[in-house]
């Protein structure tokens, strides 16, 4: 009896609606955009959130760095460490590569300076980077042409450079070789080994690599380094590893605690979350926003459904005298309500995807439809219908047969 | 078949009590024709309405077939109209937009007929009342005579006790109202109670029993070879 009567109600409710396609099309529209926009903009606000990610690990996977001197946020960015006074030492270094597999991958200490680079008679100045041979590996940034110097050079602090992107465009003429070239780094020839890949940032594409033992030889003289870069087995292990650096390095430094340290450890996995709270925050902002058209579009459902009740007051009528009960009424205008804000979902659904597909396959923008938004944005729909479409449907119900019959 | 007894039916208009139905008795048996006259604002078509479970009187007594309807809830009347009564409009009331058809088979969803039933059943009474061929035509595309036969289906397919008309031939022509009233005799004959209200003495002197009202109150009951308009 109870399916039977919905049944009725949901023939009732379509041919009511086909029998005005446009209203019923303009009325399902709020919806339908609605839906459309939480969609296609917790897509957008998923894909950006993917994408920062997928920035970061570029900088290299499971990466943990030593860092000398008091902290300026957690960062793993570069920032410029010619400023600060190393105090990473040859045992600090020593200590992390002694550490087991389990934990630690590959360590490379860096130092860097600001150096003015000399090619026949070009100029150009760059990032002078003493490092050790693990560097491309753990940063995931390699030579594109030619080759990083090698443990050999590394020990016998060989005059040889890998040049950044930059550089190369700086220094050489477009085509040109620069293998084997001298080029002269604040005065000192150095033979260049390599060209490295272009990263789009300027920061990292005006490097020049040297062996780190090259670098404390002729640029700095300081047997310390700025930065031990690390890579860390595993990224679930990578506090626990930073509290062991911590705690080996504040012992072999004489420190009493990381307050007054001379060095910090930034961690991807801290940067990562960071990225992720602000990202989570962009994509629920966006999401927000959608929600509120929705709601919107649910107003919209009410007035259509409001002006469709008053219009059709003498049809009640003439169904309550035939013997509609009131809630009869009340299910046929909240099934209209209900079928509108459902069909405008779905839909919605399609148009949210579509949007999303089109925003990154021709937008150039990244975009993950999430299972949750579909379901959450339709169930949605599903409410506001109910909701929106209860007090008509319920006006409907309570109206007086005989005031409804004499409406004109 | 109906007995309503000393019913009242008042409105409460600001300080003013309008008395609609003052003090009203009438028995009506099963398979009469009652015509029921007066002149517009006299009360006749609250009467019509309470008999027809629409309205609740205020006071007294009303019964359908034996049962006490006076006080019955939204629920039951509603039931009750769609059980036992047939209503025929003046302006017809049929839904626009649905088949004529589809007009006679909306009490029988409401009766929780099943679809096959109902079409066949709406499909018989439009052909009782000469309508075979225009069954799937919307309203607008009949005639007014058509269309108040397509009500009168409408009214029938429950298979009423009562069937009551409110001016049912006040939107035709005298021709299409004679036609109409016509039907209601042979109906009559087959065993249905009608009850009409008219202004129209013509036509309510087709009926076997007038009632006149004034203010309220019934003026005259009498049968209809005793009437003199």
């Amino acid at each position: 009896m109870k399916l039977f009567k919905f049944r009725e109600a949901l023939a009732m409710s379509l041919r009511s609606i086909a029998s005005n396609k446009a209203r019923a099309f303009l009325t399902a529209l709020g919806v339908m955009i609605g839906v459309a926009a939480v969609i296609a903009l917790v897509a957008l606000g998923n894909g950006a959130q993917v994408s920062v990610e997928a920035s970061l690990q570029s900088l290299g996977s499971n990466l943990l760095i030593v860092y000398s001197g008091q902290p300026r946020g957690s960062s793993l960015v570069r920032r410029s460490t010619t400023s600060i006074v190393p105090a990473l030492t040859e045992k600090d270094l020593e200590f992390i590569r002694s550490l087991p597999e389990n934990l630690v991958v590959l360590a490379t200490p860096e130092s860097s300076a600001t150096g003015q680079i000399k090619y026949e008679n070009r100029n150009t100045s760059a990032t002078v980077v003493g490092t050790g041979i693990e560097y491309p590996s753990i940063r995931n940034f390699h030579p594109i042409y030619g080759d990083f110097f090698s443990d050999l050079d590394l020990k016998t602090r060989k005059t040889v450079a890998v040049i950044g992107a930059q550089v190369y465009k700086d220094l050489f003429e477009e085509g040109s070789d620069p293998l084997g070239q001298k080029i002269r780094i604040n005065g000192i020839g150095f033979r260049i080994l390599g060209v490295m890949e272009e990263k789009g940032s300027s920061t990292q594409d005006t490097q020049i690599f040297i062996p780190v033992s090259a670098f404390q030889r002729y640029v700095t003289g300081s047997s310390n380094y700025a930065m031990v870069n690390i890579q860390a087995a595993d990224l679930d292990l990578m506090r626990d590893l930073q509290r062991i650096i911590e705690d080996e390095l504040l012992k072999l430094h004489r420190i009493p605690n990381m307050d007054a340290a001379d060095f910090y450890i930034a961690n991807q996995l801290d940067l990562l979350s960071t990225v992720q709270g602000v990202t989570g925050t962009f994509t629920l902002l966006l999401g927000s926003i959608a929600a509120i058209s929705l709601i919107v579009g649910g107003i919209g459902i009410m007035n259509i459904m409001l002006v469709s009740v008053t219009e059709r007051t003498r049809e009640i009528g003439v169904r309550m005298a035939l013997g509609a009960k009131p809630k009869d009424i009340l299910s046929q205008f909240l099934t209209e309500a209900i079928i509108l804000s459902v069909g405008g979902g779905l839909i919605g659904i399609l148009l949210g995807v579509l949007v999303s597909w089109g925003a990154s396959r021709f937008g150039g923008m990244a975009s993950v439809v999430s299972i949750d938004s579909i379901v959450l944005a339709f169930g949605f729909a599903v409410v506001t219908g109910l909701f929106f479409g209860g007090y008509p449907a319920f006006r409907a119900s309570r109206l007086d047969p005989i005031e409804a019959l004499r409406y004109e | 078949m109906i007995e309503i007894e000393s019913l009242s039916r008042h409105y409460q208009m600001g300080p003013t009590t309008v008395k609609a139905i003052d003090g009203v008795s009438l028995f009506v048996d099963k398979g009469e024709f009652v015509s029921i006259i007066g002149p517009s604002g006299s009360g006749k078509s609250t009467l019509m309405n309470i008999i027809g479970c629409l309205d609740s009187p205020t006071a007294g007594e009303y019964r359908l077939s034996g049962e006490p309807v006076a006080h019955l809830s939204k629920d039951q009347l509603a039931e009750i109209r769609n059980r036992h009564i047939g209503f025929v409009f003046q302006t017809f009331n049929l839904l626009p937009r649905i088949s004529a058809v589809e007009n006679v088979e909306l009490p029988l969803i409401y009766a929780g007929i099943p679809p096959r039933e109902r079409r066949e059943r709406a499909m018989e009474i439009l052909k009782r009342v000469k309508l075979d061929g225009r069954e799937h035509h919307v309203p607008n595309e009949l005639s007014g005579g058509q269309r108040q036969r397509v009500a009168t289906a409408r009214a029938l397919a429950v298979r009423p006790e009562v069937l009551l008309a409110d001016e049912p031939t006040g939107a035709l022509d005298s021709k299409t109202g004679a036609e109409i009233v016509a039907l209601f005799r042979e109906l009559q004959a087959e065993g249905v109670t009608l009850i009409m209200v008219t202004h129209d003495p013509e036509v309510a002197g087709q009926g076997k029993r007038i009632v006149q009202i004034l203010d309220g109150k019934i003026l005259m009951d009498v049968p209809v070879e005793e009437w003199r308009p």
